[in-house]
């Protein structure tokens, strides 16, 4: 054992002569017996191997059945569309008390149904008000995407550091496809129905609208009102 | 990074199984360009100067530092083996301190990263509304420059009283902590994800989302990768100090620089699972890459045209 480091175990005090540049080795005082294994001698490496594949494909199977499992609910949804009858289109989504409206604390950010009465109140809104910019309507039309409804220049920082939100949510531009009565439209705004886990906040102006843009091929949900609409304004115009 | 392991005394049983340097040379020379690319990146574009963006410059640089100094090491064991280096030295073995301790900063570095980006997108998916009031640019930035400090102290601490259980202790306890953090906040999001997607499925005439396996699939990637990295290492740091004498503990402890290595690999794939997920940043490495909007690039392309 020569040929290897002696390092002292309690905490090195005087600089050993003897150092080397390897890892270190520990010398045992007592040197360690590989007699008498019942197991095999790799036992741990393996167990720890074996649960680590088997805990990571068990996440990934209970993650894809928590997808697959469970009744769609639409008339959940009900309730969040009561609680955000708007009058004026602003509104600050503050969690509700009742724990029951629980589920929907989150929803509003992403239902659909919610933005789609949204965007019938901007709508109305519009028509209520002339001189409406439709650069203004195209900014609120960004917003319910992703929940957000802010009145035209209300309190945002509205610079383009700011960012949107790519969860996958075509909520609104599905009510777009629908107000507009465009079929295509709204077949493709049908097939771009899923989700995906945030993988990042889309601070971009939305020119980058490819399927390849996300992290699973979503179309970013832009908060800001950076971006415009030029079809979906058309349809909220007609 | 000097690491401790047992040596068994039995030569023909479980020896220490050796990595060549090579392996880790090249390693780092990656995993430290595509960190540094994305770090060049965020700080070029104006556009990635978020608190999102901020996040992840922050883990690559971490990465960068990480496989510098491993790269370091490796290169001065080299030298040390050629016989070039005097590994005897006082000087030597102040810049092998150093080294580790740079090696910690980055690794604690990185889990705190890893939480900083767990916790910036739930803010994004649960707080929406009031995501920028909530996370802003100041804050950000003293999140990080907190982290930073963190970091550089529980470094610097870590290699000056290397040989204290508790330090070791201090490590586990972190990355267990910090690992069911990230599980649960990402869980959170994915079941948020899940329940819009189904009111998605509820509307008359839409598809079945079927592809919201994809969403299952980013997640346990996002998930199991980090724990499949990192989970070895500080398996070794838990035996190291439970079971000293133990053989199957030794045999585990045999195989360190497989671990090591694994940890430098998750320097290399974590680009591709935060970074170039994004397609602002791809855009700039494109344009990076092929300067497409630099003045010297033009005169490059005139000549050859």
């Amino acid at each position: 054992m020569s040929e290897f480091n002696h390092s002292n175990v309690s905490g090195g005090n005087a600089p050993d002569p003897d150092y080397k540049w390897t890892y270190e080795y520990y010398d045992d005082d007592e040197p360690v017996s590989f007699e008498g294994l019942k197991a095999h001698r790799y036992s741990i490496v393996i167990g720890f191997w074996v649960g680590l594949a088997v805990f990571v494909i068990f996440m990934f199977f209970v993650l894809t059945l928590l997808t697959k499992t469970g009744a769609p609910h639409p008339e959940g949804a009900e309730p969040c569309k009561k609680r955000v009858r708007l009058t004026s289109c602003v509104e600050d989504f503050s969690p509700p008390a009742d724990p029951d409206n629980r589920p929907c604390l989150h929803r509003p950010l992403l239902d659909s149904s919610v933005s789609r009465s949204l965007f019938h109140c901007y709508v109305n809104e519009e028509q209520a008000q002339e001189g409406s910019r439709p650069r203004a309507g195209a900014r609120v039309l960004g917003a319910p995407r992703g929940g957000l409804v802010q009145g035209p220049g209300r309190g945002r920082s509205g610079s383009p550091e700011e960012g949107g939100m790519e969860v996958g949510v075509t909520s609104a531009r599905q009510g777009a496809a629908m107000l507009g009565g465009n079929q295509t439209d709204h077949r493709e705004a049908m097939s771009l129905s899923h989700f995906n886990i945030p993988n990042v906040v889309n601070s971009e102006h939305c020119s980058t609208l490819g399927a390849d843009d996300l992290l699973l091929g979503e179309p970013p949900i832009i908060m800001e009102g950076e971006c415009h609409w030029p079809h979906s304004a058309h349809h909220m115009m007609d | 990074m000097n690491d401790v392991s047992a040596l068994p005394s039995n030569h023909t049983d479980c020896q220490v199984v050796k990595v060549p340097h090579l392996v880790f040379l090249v390693l780092g020379m990656v995993s430290l360009s595509e960190n540094l690319l994305v770090v060049v990146a965020v700080v070029r574009n104006k556009n990635l100067h978020s608190p999102m963006y901020m996040f992840i410059c922050s883990l690559a640089t971490f990465n960068t530092i990480s496989s510098l100094s491993k790269t370091w090491e490796t290169l001065m064991m080299e030298f040390s083996d050629v016989g070039q280096l005097d590994s005897r030295g006082d000087s030597v073995r102040r810049v092998d301190d150093i080294i580790d301790a740079l090696l910690c900063m980055s690794f604690i570095g990185c889990i705190c990263s890893f939480l900083a980006i767990a916790v910036d997108r739930y803010v994004t998916i649960f707080h929406a509304l009031r995501y920028h009031n909530i996370m802003t640019t100041r804050r950000a930035a003293a999140a990080l420059a907190g982290i930073w400090a963190l970091c550089g102290v529980a470094g610097a601490v870590m290699v000056a009283f290397c040989d204290a259980t508790v330090i070791k202790i201090f490590f586990i306890v972190l990355f267990l902590i910090s690992l069911l953090l990230i599980l649960f906040l990402y869980v959170h999001m994915f079941l948020l994800a899940r329940s819009h997607a189904r009111k998605i499925a509820a509307l008359p005439g839409s598809a079945m989302p079927h592809r919201s396996l994809r969403g299952a699939l980013t997640l346990t990637m996002l998930f199991g990768v980090f724990v499949v990295c990192w989970a070895p290492f500080f398996l070794h740091l838990l035996l190291l100090m439970v079971c000293v004498e133990n053989p199957y503990c030794e045999c585990y402890r045999s195989l360190f620089q497989l671990n090591l290595v694994l940890l430098m690999s998750h320097a290399v794939v974590d680009p591709a699972i935060y970074a170039f997920r994004s397609a602002e940043l791809r855009n700039t490495f494109r344009k990076m890459l092929l300067c497409s909007d630099s003045p010297l690039c033009y005169k490059v392309k005139a000549l050859f045209h």
